[in-house]
């Protein structure tokens, strides 16, 4: 049955539309999005919201989901967020060899880290399929498979050792942050663009606030005294983003990632922000359900149907890109290409929801 | 006929390519003995200038830490060979007795100046580079970022990175054909230009290099090398053109104040 439009899903549609927007560099409507005004993006509330809404999977402590069936549907998703981005990240190859092909510019086909695709073919689509070759902008998708891959073991932890969940997520981030840890590229050598090892406390975070006891029900508890805290926070952040007042990062003592800002490793000064962000704007919620509430139902779709936006957004995102180079990327083309892209996405979540309907699930 | 139009084009060449260097100081008497670069690549492509900062780390350690950023790094350190170093340090530990290279390669292809230029300072902070090689400006002409902020954002990062005792090679637009009369991408050029000249800082004239290549080779009757951009070969001339900057500016004398 569908959700009726909620805060999780009306947030997740705004953070699918500015992903898309942010995705498109040079783009008008980028300036316009929060990015502008955070240490944080769309990719820390995209990757919180998947973690809260693991805790709709996982189900009320009252009427808990049996864990065999838990695993199974985990897994399952898991691999239906894999073979998306396996789709997607085709798709965007052949957009890029498209445009070189009908423009006569192969540097097309260096965008994005897809150099390696036409030069290296054979290694780098054992990488592509591995994850560990990922396209520019096509590099949340494979985080979003390892957060899926473990899962399991948070909502198992949840239910068996409940007050070992946080510490053990806060741990793991930590040891990121100070050995480092990274996940390396292959077949050309890099690192991960998101970190799994330090994002999964953001998506862990999202899935303990859900929760109606632990850290959850505190926050639920205590929420406007949290906002109060969280206020100055979000307002010095905002100062200090807007008119570049951010330490030299040179002058940082060590271990420097503590310190930095830094989004591979989702450093403490981008989730502090991003969580103060998260407390104070989400009292707006309610007024703005009373005050639009079709543009609740208008996010709300979208958010409902996450992945499939998701996906169809990248690859507007990137069409966006070429309708930018080859028609000279100028403020009508701009409002042109994010009019019709939004109403695309619509569309999208539109038909998902449709075929749900005829075939029941 | 052959042998005269390849005898035409090793001409051209190197004519081309000294041009593309546009040197702004003489070289110094000590500088090493360079290799001739591959015939494909030409005579020399860089701008000889003075790294301070790496021949500081060089006389201290006999190590030089090369940190790449921009979009397609791997272009500027050479074909990558599974289980084989960059060839950039490759050559540079060849042309250099006793040199210890690492490189660390940070580049995001696709990747704006401005985004480049905010992960700059972390990895700065982080990896402590002697000398940064920028690859910058061909995804900002095709992003249609306008020229004054492109300008801004680089001639400011440029000199952050001096500020911070990093020496910077700046790794200049591609040459495609397809992109002679485009008026963005030639604009961006020019200022690409202009802030190597502004700030002193070293400029590979890729598209220099690349633009009377392509024509030589044309007006010989072979094909047009519009794919040359995009080759490994031509990925190792971009490893000896930048190798060989670095290797005189090790040895090259600073400029008198």
């Amino acid at each position: 049955m569908r959700r009726t439009p909620n805060a999780v899903d009306f947030w997740r549609g705004y953070a699918l539309i500015t992903i898309f927007i942010n995705h498109i560099p040079g783009i008008y409507f980028e300036r316009l999005t929060h990015r502008n005004l955070s240490f944080s993006d769309s990719a820390e509330l995209f990757v919180f919201l998947a973690g809260w809404s693991l805790g709709y999977l996982v189900g009320g402590n009252d009427a808990p989901k049996s864990t065999t069936r838990l695993m199974l549907r985990l897994g399952a998703r898991a691999f239906q967020i894999y073979a998306a981005q396996i789709l997607i990240s085709s798709i965007a190859i052949a957009i890029l060899a498209t445009t070189a092909y009908l423009t006569d510019n192969q540097l097309i086909l260096e965008w994005h880290n897809a150099a390696a695709v036409f030069l290296d073919p054979a290694l780098t689509h054992i990488g592509l399929v591995l994850l560990t070759h990922q396209l520019g902008y096509f590099d949340i998708l494979p985080l979003y498979v390892v957060l899926m891959v473990i899962a399991p073991l948070i909502a198992l932890i949840y239910r068996f050792a409940r007050p070992l969940l946080l510490p053990l997520s806060l741990a793991i981030y930590l040891a990121a942050l100070i050995v480092p840890i990274t996940v390396p590229t292959w077949p050309v050598p890099g690192q991960w663009f998101f970190n799994p090892f330090a994002w999964q406390l953001i998506f862990v975070l999202g899935f303990a606030l859900s929760r109606d006891d632990g850290v959850g029900g505190f926050v639920q508890r205590h929420i406007n005294v949290i906002r109060l805290v969280a206020l100055p926070i979000l307002v010095l952040g905002t100062v200090v983003v807007v008119f570049s007042l951010f330490p030299d990062p040179t002058l940082f003592p060590e271990p420097k990632l503590l310190f930095l800002n830094g989004k591979t490793f989702l450093t403490p000064v981008r989730l502090l922000h991003f969580l103060a962000l998260a407390a104070v704007v989400s009292i707006t919620y309610p007024y703005i359900a009373r005050s639009v509430p079709w543009l609740v139902a208008f996010l709300s779709v979208l958010g409902r149907n996450s992945l499939n936006v998701f996906c169809v957004g990248s690859v507007l995102s990137l069409l966006g890109q070429v309708v930018r180079y080859l028609y000279s990327g100028s403020f009508g083309v701009d409002t042109a290409f994010v009019v019709a892209g939004i109403a695309l996405l619509w569309l999208t979540a539109w038909v998902s929801e449709w075929r749900q309907q005829q075939t029941g699930a | 006929m052959r042998h005269a139009a390849a005898a035409l084009i090793t001409l051209a060449t190197a004519v081309a390519l000294s041009w593309a260097a546009c040197a702004q100081s003489a070289p110094d008497k000590r500088e090493p003995d360079l290799p001739p670069l591959a015939k494909q690549c030409g005579e020399t492509s860089a701008r000889e200038m003075a790294l301070p900062n790496s021949a500081r780390a060089l006389a201290k350690d006999k190590k030089l830490k090369i940190m790449a950023i921009g979009a397609s790094s791997a272009s500027i350190l050479g074909g990558m060979r599974e289980g084989h170093p960059p060839l950039l340090e490759q050559l540079l530990e060849r042309m250099v007795a006793g040199l210890d290279v690492e490189i660390i390669n940070r580049g995001v292809s696709g990747e704006l100046a401005g985004d480049a230029a905010k992960r700059l300072k972390v990895e700065v902070a982080l990896n402590q580079p002697d000398v940064v090689l920028w690859q910058v400006g061909t995804n900002d002409a095709f992003a249609q970022v306008p020229v004054e902020d492109f300008q801004e954002t680089v001639g400011e990062m440029v000199r952050w990175l001096r500020q911070h005792n990093v020496d910077v090679i700046l790794v200049g637009l591609h040459y495609m054909k397809s992109l002679v009369k485009d008026v963005h991408y030639q604009a961006m050029r020019a200022s690409l230009q202009h802030i190597a000249n502004a700030e002193n800082v070293p400029r590979i004239g890729r598209y220099e290099a690349m633009e009377v290549i392509a024509r030589t080779m044309r007006e010989s009757g072979r094909r047009d090398p519009g794919d040359f951009g995009s080759t490994e070969a031509a990925y190792d001339c971009m490893a000896q053109y930048v190798a060989r900057a670095i290797a005189v500016g090790l040895f090259a004398k600073l400029p008198k104040p």
